[in-house]
């Protein structure tokens, strides 16, 4: 009896293997060769036994000799005749041979072969394969769907901060443009297919962004991606709407965020018109809040329920010595902003902090995090152990 | 209908196991020289087949041409014949395991067939 296999529950569809539609290409470029170097290898074959049986000599220089004047035969070089004796016999017989082997082996076996090679592009087939292989191992990577202003703007920025995406675009025509601009990992294809957003690793991904100019496509795009992972705090969706009302739409279909570029242009325009832009201040927040400064960084740490941080104060944590970053400002459960705390503010449970520093220090502190709910795990286990006792 | 590209292949990978058989008994240089072009034969022949034990095959058609073009070698220069032999011994297993590959083959095509 045969197993059933577990259908996921976006249904049954296999994710679209990109490195095995290069590698069906390379197959193809040698299935061409097949009957080019059958044919040479049976003239040569030929060639060789022929001349063996004419001189009756079967020893190993005579071979040699006959299968180099083969191939210089057919090859139309012809330095110097492979044979000595029977000169008359010999020539009949290279006669023939020239009028079969010069236009099947050369001009067909040869001269296809050369061409199977030169037209079927093996270095980009190469090119794509290896992309590819790479692509499938990406893990906690971006999606981007469709190559415009908007994404391109977005893809510098995370380039400049080492994080991995893959761009899918619909449209086959701007693969120099992709190429020129140096996307590390692109597919040509239909962005709201399930089999290619699987295919791209969206099983493996952190994220999505789709910015397309028609908000029904970038609808599709979400609810397909939302039905593959429908959990919104492990996959956050970004999209881009052209009005409000479809932004609206987009976020209660699965959309984390949604960015309406003429409403954001507009409410950054008021902006600098309120608050006239001080030259080093608001550029600096500004470079911060977009992310523009790679040295400074800012994230939000939640303090869990379960963590040794709970009921201390700021200074007994040692966090700044420990990692090198500075808490800004600490968000109570109920929505209070603590600006600027000093160092007797005590943490509670459901805590947010505001912590800023240089991207290595806050990885250090995503560990630090980690680091004191591991031992509030291990003090439960001790105290267990105790109990039992 | 019979496929004719099928025949061809199959053809010369029966010949490729014949040949090499030939020369095992005979050791003729004349029948050397034929299972050397007919190995080779046998596995362009396999080039970019697209069906479940290609690769395979085209291993098993390698291995046999890597036995038989040193057994050519020695077998020519006259120094080492019984080394040519056993390594001609060698590429024949080749070919034989290649042989039982195309009838799993055959057997998985059918089968496939009847599912559809």
């Amino acid at each position: 009896m045969k197993k059933k296999k577990k259908i996921p529950h976006y249904g049954n569809v296999k994710p679209k293997s990109y490195r095995a539609i290069y590698e069906e290409k390379f197959y193809n470029v040698l299935f061409q060769l097949r009957f080019p170097l059958m044919t040479i290898i049976f003239f040569t074959t030929v060639g060789v036994l022929s001349l063996m049986i004419i001189n009756n000599k079967t020893d190993g220089e005579s071979v040699l000799n006959y299968l180099f004047h083969t191939i210089i035969t057919f090859s139309t070089v012809g330095y110097t005749e492979g044979y000595t004796d029977n000169i008359s016999l010999n020539r009949l017989f290279s006669t023939l041979f020239i009028m079969v082997a010069f236009p099947l082996a050369y001009l067909y076996g040869l001269v296809a072969t050369v061409n199977a090679f030169l037209n079927s592009n093996i270095g980009e087939i190469y090119r794509y394969w290896r992309m590819y292989k790479h692509m499938e191992k990406l893990r906690g990577h971006y999606i981007i769907v469709r190559f415009n202003n908007i994404t391109k703007e977005t893809m510098r920025n995370l380039k400049r901060r080492g994080i991995k995406f893959v761009l899918i675009e619909p449209d086959r025509r701007r693969e120099e443009e992709i190429k020129k601009f140096g996307v590390d990992f692109y597919v040509f294809d239909e962005p709201h297919k399930r089999e290619v957003l699987l295919g791209v690793g969206i099983e493996h991904a952190k994220g999505l962004i789709t910015a397309f100019e028609e908000n029904t496509q970038d609808l599709a795009v979400i609810v397909t991606a939302r039905l593959i992972r429908p959990d919104k705090d492990n996959f956050i969706i970004i999209a881009t709407a052209t009005n409000e009302g479809a932004g609206e739409k987009m976020k209660l279909l699965g959309a984390n965020e949604v960015v309406v570029p003429s409403v954001t242009i507009g409410r950054r325009i008021a902006s600098y018109v309120l608050h006239p832009p001080s030259p080093t201040i608001s550029k600096f927040l500004e470079k911060i809040a977009y992310g523009e400064r790679t040295d400074i960084d800012i994230i939000e740490m939640k303090v869990e329920e379960n963590s040794t941080l709970v009921g201390k104060r700021l200074k007994e944590i040692h966090m700044r010595q420990e990692t090198g970053a500075t808490v800004v400002a600490i968000i109570r459960e109920d929505g209070k902003m603590k600006i600027a705390p000093s160092g007797e503010t005590e943490i509670k449970a459901g805590d947010a902090l505001l912590i800023l520093g240089h991207p290595k220090s806050l990885k250090r502190v995503e560990e630090f995090f980690e680091r004191a709910l591991e031992e509030k795990e291990e003090e439960k286990q001790l105290q267990e152990v105790k109990s039992d006792d | 209908m019979i496929n004719w590209g099928k025949v061809w292949s199959d053809f010369f990978i029966v010949l490729a196991l014949t040949s090499n058989v030939g020369f095992i008994f005979s050791h003729d240089p004349y029948q050397l020289v034929v299972a050397i072009g007919v190995n080779l034969i046998a596995t362009v022949l396999k080039f970019g087949a697209k069906k479940i034990l290609a690769a395979e095959m085209l291993a098993t058609a390698l291995v046999a041409d890597l036995h038989l073009i040193p057994a050519t070698f020695l077998y020519f220069t006259g120094t080492h014949v019984p080394l040519a032999i056993g390594l001609a011994i060698g590429a024949a297993v080749a070919n034989i395991i290649s042989i039982v590959l195309l009838v799993v083959e055959i057997i998985f095509e059918y089968k496939s067939e009847e599912e559809f």
